[in-house]
């Protein structure tokens, strides 16, 4: 209904259900800018701890052994010094992005005062966290008050640390974090935090910091279950439990520059001689490559993309493809499924709506957090969204392809020429005022490798927003019911299911 | 175990039912207003804060000092001191005072002046720092003409009827006596005359037609969205309040 | 407390919480006392008067023409129904006949009042089931809509000072009446939007199908009267079953449902929204003298001018007696109730000829259903209490008065 020309004395609103891409550029403007800088920062803290100093240590100070040590040092702390950059601008840029992500779905402006588009909004809050009083309860356990935020934040931090190499293709600076059992110490590190919120409930020295502590380790405990057994689901289904690997494995473009036995050398290592296997091998891997997102774990990895590449190249015909092709339609709602329960999984962990009964205002007032006030409060407060990010990159990396684009790589192929030309000009300039040619700033894989990859993460990001702002949250015995009695039977049937689908495919 | 299966999908799809109309309303226009980038628009009776108007034609003010209204605040928020002025030998109004901090803004003490001397303005920005200052006296509760003019519009007042003239000048106030029983019947014409004059202040609003018998109100006003466009003599009138507050 | 179990080497206490006056959900500031035992919740013993304002005192204290704009605040949210009671039970006792346009225009703020009584209620439900970030700003946004037309009429968003004894103020402005209908025309989407988000939500289901059930018995006992009773399979609403006013003249449902549960009580307020929708329309359609535009057009006048004159047809007035400052009520006693959206709000008027009243004595509705709340709390976890709590609709100032 056209309301323009109404001649109204009584003020009020028009209906105002008209489009709004205005708000949704800004939105996505602040996003890019941002993200540019945390991306920016970060690589550029890690080319400088890891690339560029140590380069020109080995080059001008080749004889000293103090100088390699130092170098080598400084190799193994790049990952470190990557993390320790990311956290703080990143927490910075989500909780701006969550307030205005929640702000345009409730058609509200988020907070849009300090800095343009409420740019500085996050900083104002922290530099308003940082001067409040450290406030210790009365007959509260300093050591273990004071501890309980550390514990809860420090071990998911560093068992995020393998996805690095995963997510940049291995780049020389973070493939000192490559190694075989990579996804069982990420599980292993992501089981320490519960111990940190208890030892937070239990020194408040309060009724319902204890009872919100204790609820929210039963919450924790509970729904690590479903969570690994999705993982482990996966880890099965490709085979190893080298973090890189996976990556490596759904990447359509490294997949198609597998040409030649050297480079098929790790593809083998990574897949049990089978049928479709040598099948596979006899058409080319390389092919796998134009298959684009196929590749992916959540569309069934290597087993479904294999299968593909073989119907399109007539191999299987008749009734085992329509055989195989059902199994690998069930295959992929497996993965499906298993994402979903991941993300469930994951959303209970860190604390987030649903499940955020722990934290409730209306409930226990803010449950384990309630004594927290400044610094502590603001690594509780940090730790969450962090999590978050680690959440999603973990899901990214293991059903959605790490830093992989989702396009076949015949079409990818001009946009992977051009990166590798600015990036060797770039370097060249670089070389040219004296940096050593052992540290190259830029590098075609990690640029594309990062964008993607970031995209996806932060696409997961925003739909765990959205899903914060519909959904009621749950009442403690439902959530325990949830998670035993629906999600963990779910988890172990799609356990089983993948294990002999994989087999049948 | 096929219900099972069939209530979880069916659970699932509400919920993705759910997240699809929330994710629907990003497309949707915000409704935050910018205040105070953009004021409101707001009603002529709307009950805002309280001031005093003068007669929009001559300036003069229009309390009698009935003191109606002091007597029908519920919270008793209105003190006049007034005496009876020797020389007319009616009640002259000294000083006014408005605790706007006790008030409640029901509006009583304006619908019961006889001379419509009080009204409720349409501002409502009166934060202070301290409950001292909520306390207006005559001088800070007193509009200007051109702010009086505007309020009488807004509010579809009839205009005051002119004060008679002093006793005194009797010669003068026979010849004065004879025009002024017209006036009231006139005042419709008056009133369309006070429109012209009214109208500097107050841009957006159509002039109403004179004397109209045909009822085609055709008063626009600016559309909701658009920031007001009125040169609302509020922010000269929130102007003064904040000079007094200076010199006080 | 001790409860002494048959295994004496186990012993138990029973934990006293209190969910204090400052609370983010109690609605107000009321204490709730609650006796434990682990996390099933024993007893339940509600402090009130911590928002006790001396009402009552107030009406005897101020005269008559006073107090009509302070009994806006005792239910903030359903300011018109309180004003409503008390000019219906001082026009019982002077046995004056209200205009039909003052009728219908009482109605249709009241019925407005309603719908945004019940989205704060949704709102503010939702929040505390824990849908606090992106739900509870839809309804606000369409209460936002209802209070600029508030603004238009009365004056004010929410105070309105509009019902006066022998009828309403004023009449609306031009354009009030189209504005009015846009909203009506969107408000059933709007609904329809709320419902997709919540209805059928899994966890909302689960957090309300079969918590907090209100048998027949004890609603009645208790005297409860508003949506809980109608959730509960009582159809009690006084519009229907003592039609005052202009509704015999409507033609609407009263939603009943016999689950009794809390998502029974949801589903009666919704509905009841979408009944306040065709009852507006109704009204806008029946009204004496039509909207303001053909009103003034038939007068010949394009301000209020004559809005109240004497010439105009007894049906079109706005005021049955015009009234100052100096109201009196006949002496005698009155009482009149008007259903309000949080049941029945009462007022009972003694009046001794002068123009302060002698006594006036509220009924009010949230009173009545806060004396339940133990039957509804008692055996269900403590996570439950908020849900159920909410359930009931209860406004403090109304409670406490």
């Amino acid at each position: 209904m056209t309301t323009a020309t109404v001649t109204v004395t009584a003020p009020g609103r028009l209906p105002t259900t008209d489009g709004n891409i205005w708000e949704i550029w800004k939105f996505i403007r602040i996003s890019a800018i941002w993200l540019s800088i945390i991306f920016g920062a970060v690589w550029l803290a890690s080319y400088a701890v890891g690339g560029l100093i140590p380069s020109l240590l080995d080059k001008y100070m080749a004889t000293s052994v103090a100088a390699q040590n130092i170098a080598s040092i400084l190799r193994l702390l790049t990952p470190l010094v990557a993390v320790l950059v990311f956290i703080p601008i990143n927490a910075t840029y989500m909780v701006l992005a969550e307030r205005r992500g929640l702000a345009l779905f409730t058609v509200r402006n988020g907070p849009n005062r300090v800095g343009p588009d409420g740019f500085l909004q996050t900083g104002a809050d922290a530099i308003k966290l940082l001067f409040k009083e450290n406030i210790n309860p009365t007959g509260a356990d300093i050591l273990m008050f004071t501890l309980a935020p550390i514990v809860f934040f420090a071990p998911s931090v560093f068992g995020a640390l393998p996805l690095l190499p995963a997510v940049t293709s291995e780049n020389g600076l973070f493939n000192v974090l490559s190694f075989p059992t990579g996804i069982f110490y990420v599980l292993a590190m992501s089981s320490i935090p519960v111990v940190g919120i208890v030892m937070g409930g239990w020194a408040s020295n309060n009724k319902y910091s204890l009872v919100g502590g204790l609820r929210s380790a039963a919450q924790a405990i509970s729904y690590e279950i479903p969570l690994v057994l999705a993982i482990i689901t996966v880890c099965i289904m490709v085979g190893t439990l080298n973090v890189s690997d996976i990556a490596w494995m759904q990447n359509p473009w490294e997949l198609s520059q597998l040409k030649g036995a050297d480079a098929l050398a790790r593809w083998d290592g990574l897949h049990v001689d089978s049928q479709a296997v040598q099948d596979l091998r006899s058409i080319g891997v390389q092919n796998l490559g134009n298959l684009a997102f196929f590749n992916w774990n959540i569309f069934g990895g290597d087993t479904v993309s294999g299968f593909l590449a073989l119907c399109i190249a007539k191999k299987v015909a008749g009734g085992a493809m329509i055989f195989k092709g059902i199994c690998a339609l069930l295959l992929i709602l497996c993965q499906w499924l298993l994402c979903g329960l991941y993300m469930t999984g994951a959303c209970a962990e860190i604390n987030r709506i649903p499940f955020d009964l722990p934290e409730a205002e209306s409930e226990l007032v803010s449950g384990y957090n309630t004594e927290y006030s400044g610094i502590r409060f603001a690594i509780f407060f940090l730790a969450e969204f962090t999590n978050l990010f680690i959440v999603a990159t973990i899901a990214v990396v293991m059903w959605f392809g790490g830093g992989s684009a989702p396009i076949p790589s015949s079409m990818y192929a001009p946009v992977m020429d051009a990166l590798g030309f600015i990036a060797s000009n770039v370097n060249k300039l670089l070389f040219m005022i004296g940096v050593p040619e052992t540290a190259p700033i830029l590098d075609p894989k990690v640029m594309s490798g990062t964008f993607w990859a970031v995209s996806k993460v932060y696409f997961l990001v925003y739909f765990a927003i959205l899903v914060r702002g519909t959904l009621p949250r749950f009442r403690i015995d439902q959530l325990m019911d949830f998670g035993w009695k629906r999600l963990i039977p779910l988890a172990l049937i799609l356990l089983l299911a993948v294990t002999y689908l994989k087999e049948l495919i | 175990m096929f219900a099972l299966v069939g209530r979880s999908v069916e659970s699932l799809r509400q919920v993705a039912r759910g997240l699809g109309t929330v994710l629907m309303h990003a497309a949707r226009n915000p409704i935050t207003k910018d205040f105070p980038d953009s004021m409101p628009h707001l009603a002529g009776h709307f009950r805002g804060r309280l001031a005093l108007a003068v007669n929009p034609q001559s300036g003069d003010h229009l309390c009698i000092s009935c003191l109606q209204c002091e007597r029908v605040c519920p919270d008793k928020c209105i003190e006049i001191t007034s005496h009876k002025s020797p020389e007319t030998n009616k009640p002259e109004l000294i000083n006014f005072k408005i605790d706007h901090g006790l008030c409640m803004f029901c509006g009583l003490c304006t619908e019961v002046c006889p001379t419509s001397c009080i009204i409720n303005t349409n501002d409502f920005e009166m934060a202070d720092y301290s409950r001292e200052a909520l306390v207006y006296d005559l001088r800070k509760l007193t509009l200007t003409q051109d702010e009086s003019a505007f309020y009488f519009n807004k509010k579809e007042l009839p205009m005051p009827k002119p004060k008679p003239a002093k006793p005194a000048a009797k010669p003068a106030a026979a010849a004065a006596a004879k025009p002024a029983p017209d006036k009231p019947a006139a005042t419709p014409e008056a009133a369309a005359q006070a429109k012209p004059e009214a109208k500097p202040a107050d841009t957006a609003e159509a002039a109403k037609p004179a004397v109209a018998p045909d009822v085609d109100k055709t008063k626009e006003l600016p559309k909701a969205g658009s920031d007001s466009a009125e040169t609302k003599p509020e922010d000269k009138d929130s102007a003064k309040p904040a000079e007094n507050k200076g010199e006080q | 407390m001790t409860v002494e179990l048959t295994s004496p080497e186990l012993k138990t206490e029973e934990m006293l919480i209190n969910m204090g006056p400052q609370h983010p959900a109690t609605h107000g500031v009321l204490r709730l006392i609650v006796t434990l035992d682990g996390e099933i919740v024993k007893h339940v013993e509600p402090v009130l008067g911590h928002l006790h304002r001396a009402q009552e005192w107030q009406g005897q204290n101020r005269t008559i023409f006073q107090y009509q704009a302070l009994i806006d605040r005792v239910d903030y949210l359903s300011g018109m129904f309180t004003s409503w009671a008390m000019a219906r039970s001082c026009e019982n006792i002077e046995g004056l006949v209200v205009p039909k346009r003052a009728e219908y225009l009482r109605v249709m703020l009241s019925e407005m009042n309603r719908i945004t009584s019940h989205l704060l209620w949704l709102g503010t439900y939702l929040i505390d089931l824990g849908a606090m970030f992106g739900f509870p700003f839809y309804p606000f946004r369409e209460r936002e809509k209802l209070f600029d037309l508030f603004e238009a009429v009365a004056g004010q968003r929410m105070m309105f000072n509009y019902i006066r004894i022998g009828g309403v103020v004023r009449n609306p402005p031009f354009g009030w009446f189209d504005q009015l209908k846009y909203f009506l025309d969107e408000f059933n989407e709007r609904i329809d939007e709320y419902e997709a988000i919540v209805t059928e939500n899994p966890i909302f289901l689960k957090r309300t199908k079969g918590i907090g059930y209100l048998s027949k018995e004890v609603a009645m006992n208790f005297g409860m009267h508003d949506s809980c009773v109608r959730a509960s399979g009582i159809p009690l609403d006084l519009r229907k079953t003592k039609p005052y006013s202009i509704y015999p003249e409507i033609d609407f449902k009263v939603p009943v449902r016999e689950e009794g549960d809390t998502w029974a009580r949801y589903m009666c307020r919704i509905a009841e929204m979408r009944q306040c929708v065709e009852i507006i329309r109704q009204c806008i359609e029946k009204i004496p003298g039509g909207t303001t535009e053909e009103l003034r057009k038939g007068l010949g006048t394009t301000g209020p001018e004559k809005d109240d004159s004497k010439d105009l047809a007894p049906e079109m007035m706005l005021m049955a007696k015009k009234q100052n400052a100096g109201l009196r009520v006949k002496a005698g006693e009155g009482f009149s109730a008007v259903e309000s959206p949080r049941g029945t709000i009462g007022c009972y008027v003694v009046s001794n000829g002068s123009d302060k009243a002698y006594r006036f004595r509220w009924r009010n509705p949230s009173f009545c259903n806060l004396s339940a709340v133990s039957h509804m709390l008692v055996g269900s976890p403590i996570a439950d209490v908020m849900a159920i709590f909410g359930s009931i609709d209860v406004i403090l100032p109304d409670v406490d008065r």
